[in-house]
């Protein structure tokens, strides 16, 4: 019972056709009426999902009649309505995209007689036969330019960029054959009009093309702005600008031209368009960001931080809700910004902690001290759960978050603040530390294995010091210190595993150096203070054992040497230490409260007195 | 353990859940005096347990998936598949009864069904898994096309407008693979994630929320170790999610608020606890240690200790557990136990007091993860304290097959007291005194000696329940194998011996007989068997029949069409007939010769399908345990015969018809009952109609002719033909197969004219003949039949017919080594090279006839007729 291909259509067969059209169109428009729907959303999106459903019948009832010429350019606006409706729905493009891309090129071709059954052509090979076939009849290419433009869309959401310039070269035929510029590409492709009686459609071959276009200039843009190919990222982003641009991804395109201005030395121009950006109005916590790091190149601090205390205001109001749309857009086509992106605003806390960190760098401890009080009660407090802490790959754990804040407070003045918010810190995690009595068993007993802390936690011992220091306590500073430096060298973290990300950050040797040295130096301080002048000694050198080449702890060694008059030995140690001088702190990597620690044991006039210890070496060395 | 007393108690019957775990996750919670529950279907009942009825039952619009109960708020937040989470308010329970509508089709429920408005729905999206409430948030595990997604909302209320609005965070978790079914209207998933909140213990504990309902606090240490310092300093709440593909992983609640509509970075967000290797059935917490008898006296009635042991089950029953200990050095580390527990496990549940609940389809088991044999000592100086028992060993509680699980409050008594919901949809409270003596039975006092048999029957009931099941399985397995070794021994008989006798044989004669006022060729297929097994279930006979193609059919490739029944026993000594038209279609065509074959089938999908796949897929889990993969076949295919119809078979003879009268009627495409009548009417020997009869009367007859050489035929037919001429041998040899061809068979006929199944002539005509100029030792005795017909279709086809026979006859011939006579050989060459030319000129009309024009062709075509009709005619004869 060989089937036969009836190769003309009955008469019967067109009113059908016009009643599928009429299909078509009935649920077109009322695809199109939900975007104006004001109903509750379960609703609407439920109508959404029963208008997809019967476009996808009507599918299926045309794709199971044989391929025929006369109802193909119906049966491919159907399967353009269906893929768009798809993919605005689920905000996605998923893989059953190409299975019915694929199905709707083999129709196209099996109507012509094309198809070779069981030749598995992927859907490069499929556009290539379609599109090639010297007999495609002319009624066909407006639904096939909108089956392109969908495979245009997806292949660009997957970052299929070849594919999509020989898709395009081959629409656009012999007139652009050897461009190889998808921008360009884009640009000279025309689609065909539709002629008048066509099926209704959501969204035509035309109107993709520019959401294309668009789009791919935006992902250029943002692209090329990430590598450093500026001069480029620029006109990209112009390009992106000029074209059809929804509000939400303009402000996007205005930020990245800011931020390319400012890459390329033009701060005013950035603030410009970063100002245009501000008057689109839908969102302006990324171009406040960037403001704020032109203001930092530009040296005008109170507008830097102007502009940050704007950001957290703006980023604590939650974001309004989305309307439903029938349509692909700009957005759907734009990848997430990574983290390490200028185009990554992150969230309020994380804003709130740059704010507070910017204060502390810019000597501005009291509205440090207060913003980071305010993050912790914000993070700490409990009551609301709408905070995240500004943990990122990139950022700094909570626990240092702490130590940062009672650096502040410190720094603020606020000593007794700093002691509440380190006892806080160790009293909270006081579960998860190794008892500290079995500690100093351990450490009496000289047990092989020795129990390993964190090195937040000699960290928070070395704030509570210089809290006490503060306070003028000296006997609970130096047993802070003494317990901090403990726990520095008697209970090296061996374990890598055991710790996350951020601590092993701050396990780098460098900060780990730099830790006991402000360690042994601010206990040195504290001998120094109490009169003690051998103890601290015994300190000082031992920080430049530590750190050979130390500025610091060589100041207060010759300092002390000097004061003790020994004088041998202070030029021994500075004919040793001479060649190893020029080292500097590696700065910059250190964690921020380590940093602000060591600005506090910096002597303000180290290097005119290190000129002119070495001055006199010299003469006596003369003499 | 062994010895723990269980009272059960039945309380209400519901509906039991149709099509099994495929229809989803029934869910069983209790607050108060209140039961939530769910059996899977669309419905949520709501039971009052003191005053022991149904108070209200929610209709959803589609399967439920899980419940959970937020009492602080008196808000139920239940999960519809493919639709999204719902909210009612319990406060709205009480004056529902007003609003409730009747369901009109089942008779009168004796409560009433309450349709859930689709407003009650907070947050519709298709693509919910699994939920989890706390106080102010709502979390959601959805599944997207390539990975599981979960959301952190604010938590909606009952009534409030559905919007997405407060979605606070969104992060994306490991791959998952896509669920089958048509993209817009997925299949269920046939295992759920699981997820659950953990809290720190200093937080503001999960009040509200009552015991089981995927919320509980772990104590500090454990809590730090598990989820690490950032949650612990937060006092976050922690979201534990096992998928069903083994994962456990945790989400840092306060982590996951993520800026816009952004999901955040899974490398930061989500950390991977274990990986089960099997679907995560139950997370769920406990207090492994022992706690102090002092402290325990200090706690407050309503206080619970933190729980110290992170329990997860697999579906196959492995289980994890982990407990934070102290190293020697005095470090914090993970105790991390792996155990397997009897699978497959539907639900579990655990108490706080270290007992976890697991139910597979044959029993409830509790296992105890508390170290009660060495007793908890704080002051031990080193060593680990408190572990985790190294062996499980779970006590069986004689209920089988509950579906869900709750424990609950512990009665004043000190006993627990669980709630499960059996597979036949019962409830039932099962109270446990674990830590009791055995009871001793000689006490028993009068009062309660009803209450005692009560409970007894009630134990029986359940254990005959579990017999019934186990036996029916073990019964089908029984069948299966019985039958697969009769399928063996049948396929041995057959394929040992040769064609011809095998003890299970099958025949095919042809007849014709007369079927709604048309004439069909019947085919009647035989199927004998003589061997000393039946064939049973499983076996099916086909037949497949395959016609040629038809000559005007230029390309077509002819037809095949298989018939298969079902033999239904067919025991030793047996036979049974099949009928089968062939022909001719409504257009009145039979394309011959058609080809049928026959053979025999065993299905083992239908034999051990069955047994593997029992048909109430609540008892599937029995056979889990001994998983029988289904081989590759589908089953056994053992071919019978094959035989050929061709148009000798077909003809009939009008004079030796049974009816005379009735001659065969003119099969037309319309075969309406009047025309029909009239057709019949007509005189026997009246003018027919139509194109074929004209064609018959005008044009002169085609003809074919074979000649054989007389020698060869009288050797192949030596035993048949003594007693009759050769002529009269040949014919009757050629007809053999004909069952119209009896009277035939009684005369002795040289010529016989026989009509065809379209009802033109086909005239068959034998007679000797000598040729001479063939053989240089003499004439050569010959027998040429002769074909003639007004039908050029149907002469080719007897012609073709002939030739078969005779191929046949010669080959079998040549076996037997007869020796040809001398020939000269230049006359057949000149005879070969004559047919090499007509050959040649057939070629090239053909190919002309491709090229031309209507006109032309005409003429080609009669040309082409013209050599057809010299090369059936050829002088050479069979020797």
């Amino acid at each position: 019972m060989s089937s036969q291909v009836i190769p003309a259509l009955p008469k019967t067969f067109s009113s059908s056709l016009d009643l599928w059209r009429e299909k078509n169109d009935q649920l077109v428009r009322q695809a199109k009426q939900l975007t104006r729907d004001s109903r509750p959303s379960l609703r609407r999106q439920q109508s959404a999902q029963d208008t997809l459903e019967g476009l996808r019948e009507l599918l299926l009832t045309l794709q199971g009649l044989p391929a025929a010429v006369p109802a193909l350019p119906l049966e491919l606006t159907v399967l353009c309505n269906c893929i768009i409706l798809r993919a605005s729905l689920v905000q996605a493009f998923t893989e059953d995209l190409t299975q019915d891309l694929q199905r709707g090129l083999e129709r196209v071709l099996e109507a012509q007689h094309h198809l070779e059954p069981k030749s598995q052509q992927g859907l490069k090979e499929l556009w290539h036969s379609v599109l090639s076939a010297s007999s495609l009849p002319p009624e066909l290419l407006p639904a096939l330019h909108c089956l392109a433009s969908l495979q245009a869309v997806f292949w660009m959401s997957t970052d299929h960029l070849e594919d999509l310039t020989l898709l395009l070269q081959t629409l656009n035929g012999s007139q652009t054959q050897s461009s190889e510029d998808l921008l360009l590409l884009l640009k000279s492709w025309s689609p065909p009009a539709e002629e008048s009686p066509a099926p209704l459609i959501l969204q035509d071959a035309e109107s993709l093309r520019d959401v294309l276009l668009t789009a791919f200039a935006c992902r250029q843009g943002f692209q090329e702005l990430i590598t450093g190919s500026l001069p480029h990222a620029q006109s990209n982003l112009h390009e992106a600008a000029s074209g059809l641009c929804p509000p939400s991804v303009l402000v996007q395109v205005y930020t990245a031209l800011g931020a390319c201005l400012r890459k390329m030395g033009n701060p005013q121009r950035a603030l410009l368009y970063l100002t245009e950006a501000l008057k689109v109005g839908t969102t302006c916590a990324l171009p406040l960001l960037e403001a704020s790091r032109v203001y930092r190149q530009l040296g005008d601090r109170a507008a830097e931080l102007e502009s940050l205390e704007l950001l957290v205001e703006a980023l604590s109001a939650t974001h309004s809700s989305e309307t439903f749309k029938s349509l692909i857009e700009v957005e759907l086509l734009l990848p997430q910004p990574d983290p390490a992106s200028p185009l990554h605003c992150g969230t309020q806390s994380q804003a709130k902690h740059l704010l507070a960190s910017r204060c502390l760098q810019t000597g501005r401890a009291e509205d440090a001290a207060e913003h980071y009080l305010d993050l912790l009660a914000m993070l700490l407090g409990g009551s609301e759960t709408r905070f995240s802490p500004p943990t990122s790959s990139l950022g700094p754990c909570i626990p240092e978050l702490c130590l940062e804040a009672a650096a502040a407070l410190i720094q603020a003045g606020r000593a007794l603040d700093a002691l509440t918010v380190c006892e806080e810190l160790l009293n909270r995690t006081s579960s998860l530390l190794p008892k500290m009595s079995s500690l100093w068993e351990n450490a009496r007993k000289r047990a092989k294995e020795l129990p390993c802390c964190p090195v937040w936690v000699s960290a928070t011992h070395l704030l509570q010091g210089q809290a006490w220091s503060q306070l003028k306590a000296q006997k609970e500073a130096l047993s802070e210190f003494s317990q901090c430096l403990e726990l520095l060298f008697r209970t090296l973290p061996e374990d890598k595993e055991q710790g996350s990300d951020c601590e092993q950050k701050c396990r780098s040797d460098v900060a780990l150096k730099q830790l006991r040295v402000a360690a042994l130096i601010s206990r040195g301080l504290e001998w120094v203070a109490s009169g003690q002048d051998t103890k601290a000694l015994s300190d000082f050198l031992l920080s430049v054992q530590i750190c050979p080449g130390n500025r610091d702890g060589s100041f207060y060694l010759l300092q002390t040497l000097k004061r003790l008059d020994r004088k041998n030995e202070a030029s021994a140690f500075w004919r040793e230490a001479h060649s190893q001088l020029p080292l500097e702190d590696a700065a910059g990597s250190l964690p921020l409260y380590l940093e602000t620690c060591l600005s506090w044991i910096h002597p303000p006039n180290r290097e005119a007195f290190l000129e002119e210890f070495g001055t006199s070496v010299l003469e006596s060395c003369v003499l | 353990m062994a010895g723990a007393s269980s009272r059960v108690h039945y309380l209400s019957d519901f509906c039991c859940p149709l099509g099994g775990r495929a229809a989803g996750k029934p869910f069983v919670l209790r607050h108060e005096a209140e039961v939530f529950l769910s059996t899977g279907r669309e419905f949520v009942y709501v039971y009052d347990q003191e005053g022991g009825l149904l108070t209200a039952v929610y209709q959803f619009p589609d399967q439920v998936w899980h419940l959970q109960l937020l009492a602080i708020r008196r808000a139920l937040y239940v999960l519809c598949a493919r639709t999204g989470i719902y909210c009612l308010s319990l406060d709205s329970l009480d004056r529902s009864g007003s609003q409730a509508c009747e369901d009109k089709e089942e008779a009168a429920p004796p409560y009433p069904v309450i349709h859930v408005d689709p407003d009650a729905c907070v947050l519709p999206d298709a693509a919910l898994c699994a939920f989890t409430v706390l106080d102010d948030m709502l979390v959601t595990l959805a599944q997207g096309p390539t990975q599981w997604k979960m959301q952190l909302f604010e938590r909606p209320c009952a009534g409030e407008e559905p919007l997405p609005r407060g979605q606070i965070g969104e992060v994306e978790l490991s791959t998952c693979t896509p669920p089958g079914g048509v993209p817009e209207k997925p299949a269920a998933p046939r295992f759920l994630p699981v997820l659950c909140c953990v809290f720190p213990p200093d937080s503001r504990a999960p009040h509200g929320h009552p015991q089981g309902c995927g919320c509980f606090t772990l104590e500090e240490a454990l809590f730090g170790l598990l989820f690490g310092v950032d949650a612990t300093l937060l006092q976050s709440p922690v979201i534990l999610c096992g998928l069903p593909d083994g994962q456990l992983c945790c989400v840092v609640l306060k982590a996951l608020v993520t800026s816009g509509l952004a999901p955040g970075d899974p490398k930061v967000l989500v950390k991977i606890l274990h990986h089960l290797e099997e679907p995560v059935i139950f997370i769920g917490a406990l207090r492994a240690e022992p706690h102090e008898e002092e402290a325990a006296g200090e706690l407050l009635p309503g206080q619970h200790e933190h729980s110290d042991c992170l329990v997860a089950l697999g579906h196959q029953g492995r289980t994890l557990a982990i407990k934070a200990s102290w190293s020697e050095s005095g470090n914090l580390v993970p105790e991390l136990r792996e155990y397997c527990l009897p699978g497959p496990v539907l639900c579990a549940a655990c108490d706080r007091d270290g007992h976890v609940y697991h139910s597979t389809p044959s029993d409830l088991c509790v296992v105890d993860l508390t170290r009660r044999d060495s007793p908890w000592n704080p002051e031990k100086p080193d060593g680990a304290i408190g572990g985790l028992p190294s062996v499980l060993c779970p006590a069986s509680l004689n209920i089988c097959s509950a579906l869900a699980l709750c424990v609950t409050a512990r009665a004043p008594t000190g006993s627990t007291e669980l709630l499960a919901l059996s597979s036949k949809g019962r409830l039932i409270t099962c109270s446990l005194d674990l830590n009791s003596e055995a009871p001793v039975p000689a006490k028993m006092a009068m009062a309660n000696a009803g209450q005692k048999i009560k409970e007894l029957l009630l134990d029986i009931g359940d254990v005959s329940e579990r017999v019934s099941f186990l036996k029916k399985a073990v019964d089908q397995r029984n069948k299966a194998i019985t039958s697969l070794n009769e399928a063996m021994n049948v396929s041995c008989a057959l394929l040992s011996h040769p064609e011809g006798d095998r003890p299970i044989a099958c025949t095919i004669t042809t007849s014709w007989s007369r079927l709604e006022l048309r004439d069909m060729l019947m085919a009647t297929c035989t199927l004998e068997n003589s061997s000393s097994f039946s064939l049973d279930q499983g076996w099916t006979l086909c037949i497949q029949v395959l016609t040629s193609s038809s000559a005007l059919d230029l390309d077509g490739t002819g037809s095949a069409f298989t018939y298969t029944i079902p033999v239904d026993r067919l025991g030793p000594g047996s036979r049974r007939e099949v009928t089968l038209p062939l022909g001719p279609s409504e257009s009145g065509v039979l394309d011959l010769p058609v080809t049928m074959s026959c053979w025999l089938f065993y299905s083992l999908r239908e034999v051990v399908g069955a047994a593997l796949a029992p048909s109430d897929p609540l008892e599937a889990p029995y056979l889990e345990q001994f998983p029988l993969s289904l081989p590759k076949q589908e089953g056994v295919c053992l071919p019978l015969c094959k035989r050929t119809v061709d148009m000798l078979q077909c003809l009939r003879f009008a004079g030796a018809a049974t009816h005379p009268a009735q001659a065969p009627c003119m099969p037309g495409p319309a075969c309406e009952p009047v025309e029909t009548f009239l057709k019949t009417c007509q005189a026997p020997g009246s003018e027919p109609t139509g194109a074929a009869s004209l064609r018959a009367k005008y044009l002169p007859p085609s003809t074919a002719s074979i000649r054989v050489s007389a020698g060869l035929l009288r050797a192949a037919l030596e035993d048949s033909h003594s007693g009759f001429h050769l002529c009269s041998a040949t014919l009757r040899w050629l007809l053999a197969e004909n069952a119209a061809v009896d009277v035939v068979r009684a005369q002795t006929l040289s010529s016989i004219q026989g009509i065809a199944p379209d009802g033109t002539d086909v005239n068959l005509t034998v007679h000797e003949v000598a040729v001479t100029d063939l053989s240089p030792a003499g004439p050569i005795q010959a027998v040429e039949i002769q074909v003639e017909s007004s039908s050029l279709a149907n002469m080719c086809r007897a012609h073709h017919a002939i030739i078969r026979r005779i191929q046949t006859m010669v080959t079998e011939q040549a076996a037997l080594g007869s020796s040809p006579p001398d020939l000269r050989m230049q006359y057949l060459q000149q005879i070969h090279a004559n047919h090499q030319e007509l050959l040649r000129e057939v070629q090239a009309l053909r190919d002309q006839l491709c090229t031309e024009d209507e006109l032309s062709s005409c003429s080609t075509a009669q040309k082409l007729l013209h050599i057809y009709k010299q090369l059936r005619n050829p002088s050479l004869v069979l020797l």
